[in-house]
């Protein structure tokens, strides 16, 4: 390789690799230095022994666990079935329900978050709907708990899952499932043994996605929690914007980050494997 | 036969066919309520509507601490979008043209603003902005913007740039046109859908920015920011306006990106 092809194309990346490097790169590595640092005494791990011992801490990470674990169950039990369905269709429903996947994932996370206020609230339409029919008595409070944080995550997240199954569903050939069919394969048999394993690693891909993006949720559970549902994220805001704790917050940031880069490296080997 | 395969019994589709429209209404429901809802005469929540009235939509065209808010959240979208589009289609050029060493390394560099969580970039930006004494300037936000919409810009156009036949590129430069001509007169027509595309994605994922720019945009307000914190503090049935018009402009910008990309036939690779 001569010295011209080494470099070649590189004058098209020069520009917005010195924004990254300046904009992106260096705010990262000042945040995990402050997380190692202390004034006066150089390098300490004196941040993260503080974490251990405060049970506040755990106690939110096992919480934005849980929902997190919670919301991509139920976008899986929610969003296999559709991209499965999808799939069947004919040409125009499937053009008409990829755009009522695709439009909410552009909208406004604030304005879909929102909603959830104005249909779970106590005169909104679940709650008249479950009162109308004699379901309940009194209003069913959704809102400002865990149950509606988590409704309000798994419909924000669902597009993410339900997108990429359904293109990896559309690329299994029907001549493999009429193959199983042919040689007597009753269809649930088909289902699980053929379809079902093909499209697993594309399964696991969006939810290792969702949850990754769960993790670091911070607007969902600020506005339908009402501070009552603290996840990690919203930990990291008061501790920067409240109660100034830059080096604990680092600290936090932290693990955040490399606990989401190890599940991504996991999901970037899952979609390769998917796509392949 | 073809996908009755798997299909099943009448029973197993139907089953099937109800669960499909069950995520579908849970995906959309929220936005189709809240349109109605904002054109309500009531304060309190209730749906359906007691009455009808415009009221809310005067309250927030009549506010001014909205309007600024929308020209401040207009004129970074405009600024960031560009400059996304600028920077990250160059580079998106460049490292599917290019053949210098380490553009995996680049490339994650680049897309890295889409996997790191969010919250994680904002409280690293407001660190490093406090430090060089950014924090609350529009020129930090801007640049936050940029990065933020850089990922977007690049799947959009690295797509493009790999469908696009560099053979032709080639021929440009053989019969003697210089790279700055072939860019203009051969790649950009070819690559304009996409283009367009990808800055409407840029424009909308900046018009729509809440976490970072509620981090950094300190005595600035953006409409997301000012949603933001009024809905943590109290349900205010303005927002039910402000939503309902964030619907509109989405579906508007969505149905001209796939008017452009269905007229060059190019629709189904960049939705899926």
């Amino acid at each position: 390789m001569n010295k011209a092809s080494r470099l070649e194309g590189f004058g098209f990346i020069a520009p917005l690799l010195v924004l990254m490097v300046v904009a992106f790169n260096a705010p990262i590595v000042y945040m995990l230095g402050l997380a190692f640092w202390e004034k006066g005494r150089g390098f300490t791990l004196e941040h993260y022994e503080g974490l251990l011992e405060a049970p506040v801490y755990l106690r939110v990470l096992g919480n934005t666990m849980r929902i997190a674990l919670i919301a991509t169950l139920a976008n899986i039990i929610i969003g296999y079935p559709l991209a499965h369905w999808m799939r069947g269709l004919g040409r125009r429903g499937r053009m008409i329900a990829l755009a009522m996947v695709v439009l909410p994932f552009w909208v406004s996370i604030l304005v879909r978050t929102y909603a959830w206020i104005v249909v779970l609230g106590n005169g909104g339409l679940v709650n008249r709907a479950l009162q109308w029919s004699g379901l309940t008595d009194a209003p069913v409070s959704f809102l400002y708990n865990e149950l509606g944080v988590t409704i309000g995550m798994a419909n924000v997240l669902l597009p993410f899952l339900v997108l990429p199954l359904f293109a990896a569903m559309t690329r299994i050939d029907d001549r493999l499932l009429q193959a199983a069919a042919s040689l007597g394969a009753p269809p649930r048999t088909i289902f699980w043994k053929v379809y079902f394993p093909l499209t697993l690693p594309a399964l696991a891909a969006g939810a290792l996605l969702v949850f990754i993006l769960c993790l670091g949720f911070y607007v969902t559970p600020a506005i339908l929690g009402g501070g009552r549902v603290p996840m990690i994220s919203n930990l990291l805001d008061t501790l920067i914007n409240q109660i100034p704790r830059w080096e604990q917050a680092s600290a936090i940031s932290t693990i955040l980050l490399i606990v989401t880069l190890l599940i991504f490296a996991a999901y970037r080997r899952l979609d390769r494997k998917a796509s392949a | 036969m073809t996908r009755e395969a798997i299909g099943g019994s009448v029973w197993t589709r139907r089953g099937l066919a109800a669960m499909g429209i069950f995520g579908l209404v849970f995906l959309t429901v929220p936005l189709v309520i809240v349109i109605p809802m904002s054109f309500s005469s009531a304060r309190a929540l209730t749906f359906p509507p007691p009455s009808l009235s415009l009221r809310w939509y005067e309250t927030f065209f009549g506010d001014p601490r909205w309007m600024e808010a929308m020209w401040t959240s207009t004129f970074v979208a405009a600024i960031s979008s560009v400059a996304a589009l600028v920077l990250g289609g160059l580079a998106a050029y460049g490292l599917r043209r290019g053949t210098f060493r380490g553009r995996d390394w680049a490339e994650g560099n680049f897309m890295a603003p889409l996997i790191v969580p969010t919250i994680i970039v904002a409280i690293a930006l407001y660190l490093g902005l406090a430090k060089v004494g950014l924090l609350g300037s529009l020129v930090g936000l801007v640049v936050a913007h940029t990065l933020l919409n850089v990922p977007l810009v690049m799947m959009v156009l690295g797509v493009a740039i790999r469908e696009f036949d560099q053979r032709i590129e080639q021929v440009a430069w053989s019969l003697g046109a210089s790279w700055g001509y072939t860019m203009r007169k051969v790649v950009l027509p070819n690559l304009a859908p996409s283009v367009f595309a990808a800055w409407i994605f840029a424009f909308i994922g900046s018009f729509d920015e809440v976490i970072v720019t509620s981090f950094i945009a300190g005595k600035y307000e953006t409409v997301p920011k000012k949603m933001f914190n009024e809905l943590i503090l109290e349900v205010n049935p303005t927002i039910t306006a402000v939503a309902t018009l964030l619907i509109a402009f989405t579906v508007l910008a969505l149905a001209a990106v796939a008017f452009v990309l269905g007229r060059a036939g190019k629709l189904k690779e960049t939705v899926v």
